[in-house]
């Protein structure tokens, strides 16, 4: 190529915009993607089938909200089984098949988190979110990308134990499954009994399904017990055990933390065995979905779910699993747009930074008031309770924070 | 001494439930010598059929009103005013669900029925004469089959199902203490004791358990004796799914639906080792044993240990008696 005065400043032009464009144009793919890992089979299906829409109705939103910084962003969900191992491969998959354009991603569970948290290194890293409160992963000092879209479980009994303090409550139970996320928060549960002065006459384990109720409850029975809280559930035992005391007349109230906290399943016990569930308490660190005054978010979600899920059940209600996601989410996209529009990489450091300075957010109605993030979580919630006759938890404390 | 005895209940009625679901392993080894590692995946089969049966179909519009819920006037006049866990109240609000109970036992127990015949005749009948090992290859393949099927035809939703007796409290002193038990567990524990009695008298008295035996001692003999060995693998398949029909409608009732209903197989599996793969007493009385000490493990050591000591005990058993504590001597290991 000869070289004149035209050709000259053309390449001088053209050299001088490619030095010039800042680093995060040069990197930025066309969309972004977060992947995520749902259990849409294995023990936990329920959950994750009633997940897993969410993530359509977020793609779509955060889309029309212009994605990140002006560029769209991509879901990829894949089924894990509830296998940690599972949702480490899709991770993998994700990072060879997505490279940087992967900027964040969601696992399905406490035993995910851990198993790849070690994984979180230098170009493997991103931001990560999950369906677990587990305590032991906020840590911004050991886990600083991942994080958890709400109270521990630790926060959700220190909420329920000041909550039975209050109440004028003495006796407690603590009954369990016999996994990682039953037995969580139990001596921090223990030394926070200790400190509110509440005596624990039970602490009783269970399998995580199948579980015995009659031995269950004929212990429960013998504790003397005035409040029990259940720990570690989903869809099943919680309601046996509620339902087994009733039969025996017991009148401990019994208390659950966020999993056991579901009104689909708590209206399906009613409908099919009877409204033992009246008075059944339990923290919920979002409001429900039904509680949309002045929750501006929510009502975006209610009017895309209408949308986008007209004739399903869906429709009109969404669980409170899938709000966990959505909560999750938020925060996510959060940390990425914020860091995005602070001109930075999205890398994972950058992102995980942004997420640890946010800071009286204003979730939209998520929580009751705008919330930060300390250690990598949100530690605030409050008190629900399930009335059968109209079908709704609502709430009896106020917002309390750890 | 009244807090041993409640315990000792609790864990006979979980034993029962447990016998009821090793029956349908035993009967299946004894027939084909095949270990069905997929029996738990055909009792949530039964399971999701009484479902459908006592709660789907109840439910549509064009079901009659009675069959989701029988109330005549006068059950209505008694029923005001009871509460739902007197023994009275308890008792009229299973009597509404009887119509849909019954349908939902016979839809569940036909349909698992169809069921075993179908994997009987398409997965295992085209395996005779081959390895056993192969056919027991075969049953771990079908458990990815029927969880994937079952998730594609009911959705992975959890859901509950009316109990299959009044589920009346029961409360009585005893050695001063006082003993609770509830009814609907006291009447699936005698519902899957009376089947276990049927089957092994079955077994033991009738023309066709005759066959049944015979042809697990030796086929070759029994097909040259003019039994027909593929008729008796197809009973087998046939009562281990209908007896697993039964077990999983109770399964339901306790645990209620949902695809993890499967696992139970497992567990029971172990029960089935230690009282011998071919013995139907030496399972039962595994299962007993296996729930009693569950329920006084629970007791005493907590629920940590509850899920290991009674499989240590099978463990145990198993080191001094290889074949189970009734078993064969000659049965082969896998």
């Amino acid at each position: 190529m000869t070289l004149n005065r035209r050709t000259f400043l053309a390449t001088g032009a053209a050299a001088t915009a490619v030095v010039g464009t800042p680093m995060i144009l040069k990197a930025q793919p066309a969309e972004y993607v977060l992947g995520a890992s749902l259990p849409l089979t294995g023990p936990f299906a329920t959950a994750g089938q009633l997940v897993a829409p969410a993530f359509a109705l977020a793609q779509k939103m955060f889309n029309d909200e212009g994605g990140i910084a002006g560029t769209p962003i991509r879901f990829v969900t894949e089924d894990s089984g509830y296998v940690p191992q599972s949702t480490l491969a899709n991770y993998q998959r994700v990072l060879a098949t997505e490279g940087k354009a992967c900027v964040g991603y969601f696992a399905d569970s406490t035993g995910a988190m851990k198993l790849i948290a070690p994984e979180l290194k230098g170009e493997n890293a991103r931001l990560m979110g999950s369906t677990s409160f587990a305590s032991e992963l906020a840590n911004p000092q050991t886990n600083p990308y991942q994080y958890i879209s709400g109270p521990t479980y630790q926060d959700q009994f220190d909420i329920l134990m000041q909550n039975i303090k209050a109440a004028g409550g003495s006796k407690i139970a603590i009954i369990y499954s016999n996994t990682e996320f039953g037995r969580d928060p139990l001596e921090h549960g223990r030394a926070t009994a200790e400190r509110l002065g509440l005596e624990i006459v039970l602490e009783e384990a269970t399998k995580p399904q199948g579980a015995d109720i009659p031995t269950h409850v004929t212990k429960l029975a013998q504790s003397g017990a005035e409040h029990c809280i259940l720990q570690g559930y989903v869809t099943g035992v919680w309601p046996q055990l509620i339902g087994g005391a009733r039969q025996f007349g017991l009148p401990i109230q019994f208390h659950g933390t966020f999993w056991g906290m579901e009104k689909l399943i708590a209206d399906r016990i009613t409908k099919e065995a009877g409204p033992f569930l009246a008075g059944y308490q339990g923290v919920m660190p979002y409001r429900y979905f039904y509680d949309r005054e002045n929750a501006p978010r929510y009502e975006q979600y209610a009017a895309l779910s209408k949308a986008m899920f007209a004739g399903t059940p869906l429709e009109n209600y969404m669980s409170t699993w899938a709000l966990q996601a959505m909560c999750g989410l938020e925060l996510a996209m959060k940390a990425l747009r914020d860091t995005a529009e602070a001109g930075k990489e999205l890398t994972a450091d950058n992102v995980a930074e942004s997420l640890s300075g946010i800071s009286d957010w204003d979730s939209g109605g998520f929580f009751g008031g705008p919330v930060s993030m300390n250690n990598n979580k949100i530690g605030t919630g409050r008190v629900y309770e399930y009335a059968p006759d109209t079908g709704l938890f609502t709430p009896v404390s106020d917002w309390l924070s750890t | 001494m009244g807090q041993f005895i409640q315990f000792a209940i609790n864990g006979l009625m979980s034993g029962a439930i447990y016998a009821l679901i090793a029956v349908g392993i035993v009967s299946v080894y004894k027939a084909t010598k095949v270990v069905n590692f997929a029996h738990g995946y055909l009792i949530m089969f039964g399971a999701y059929f009484y479902f459908t049966f006592a709660v789907i179909i109840p439910g549509q519009d064009w079901a009659p009103a009675w069959l989701a819920s029988w109330k005549p006037d006068w059950m209505v006049e008694m029923r005001e005013g009871l509460s739902m866990f007197s023994l009275l109240g308890a008792v009229l609000d299973w009597a509404a669900n009887v119509p849909r109970i019954i349908c939902g036992l016979i839809g569940a127990v036909v349909c698992n029925a169809i069921l075993g015949r179908v994997v009987e005749r398409t997965l295992m009948r085209p395996l005779m004469g081959q390895s056993v090992f192969a056919m027991i290859m075969v049953t771990v393949g079908l458990i990815s089959i029927l969880s994937g099927s079952a998730s594609l035809i009911w959705t992975a939703d959890a859901a509950f199902v009316p109990h299959i007796a009044p589920n009346t409290p029961i409360r009585f002193e005893l050695f001063g203490s006082m003993i609770f038990l509830f009814g609907a567990d006291i009447v699936n524990m005698i519902i899957a004791l009376i089947i276990f009695g049927s089957i092994v008298a079955m077994v033991k008295f009738t023309k066709g358990g005759v066959a049944i035996r015979a042809t697990a001692e030796d086929q070759s003999t029994a097909y040259s004796m003019g039994i027909s060995v593929p008729k008796i693998f197809s009973r087998a398949w046939v009562l281990a799914s209908a007896t697993g029909a039964v077990a999983g409608a109770i399964l339901a009732t306790r645990n209620g639906i949902s695809p993890s209903l499967g696992l139970f197989g497992f567990s029971v599996l172990a029960i089935v080792l230690m009282g011998g793969l071919d013995s139907y007493v030496g399972c039962f009385i595994a299962a007993m044993a296996v729930g009693v000490l569950e329920a006084m493990t629970q007791w005493k050591m907590g629920g940590e240990w509850a899920e290991i000591v009674p499989y240590v005990a099978v463990l145990v058993v198993i080191i001094f008696r290889p074949h189970g504590l009734m078993g064969q001597k000659e049965v082969e290991r896998i």
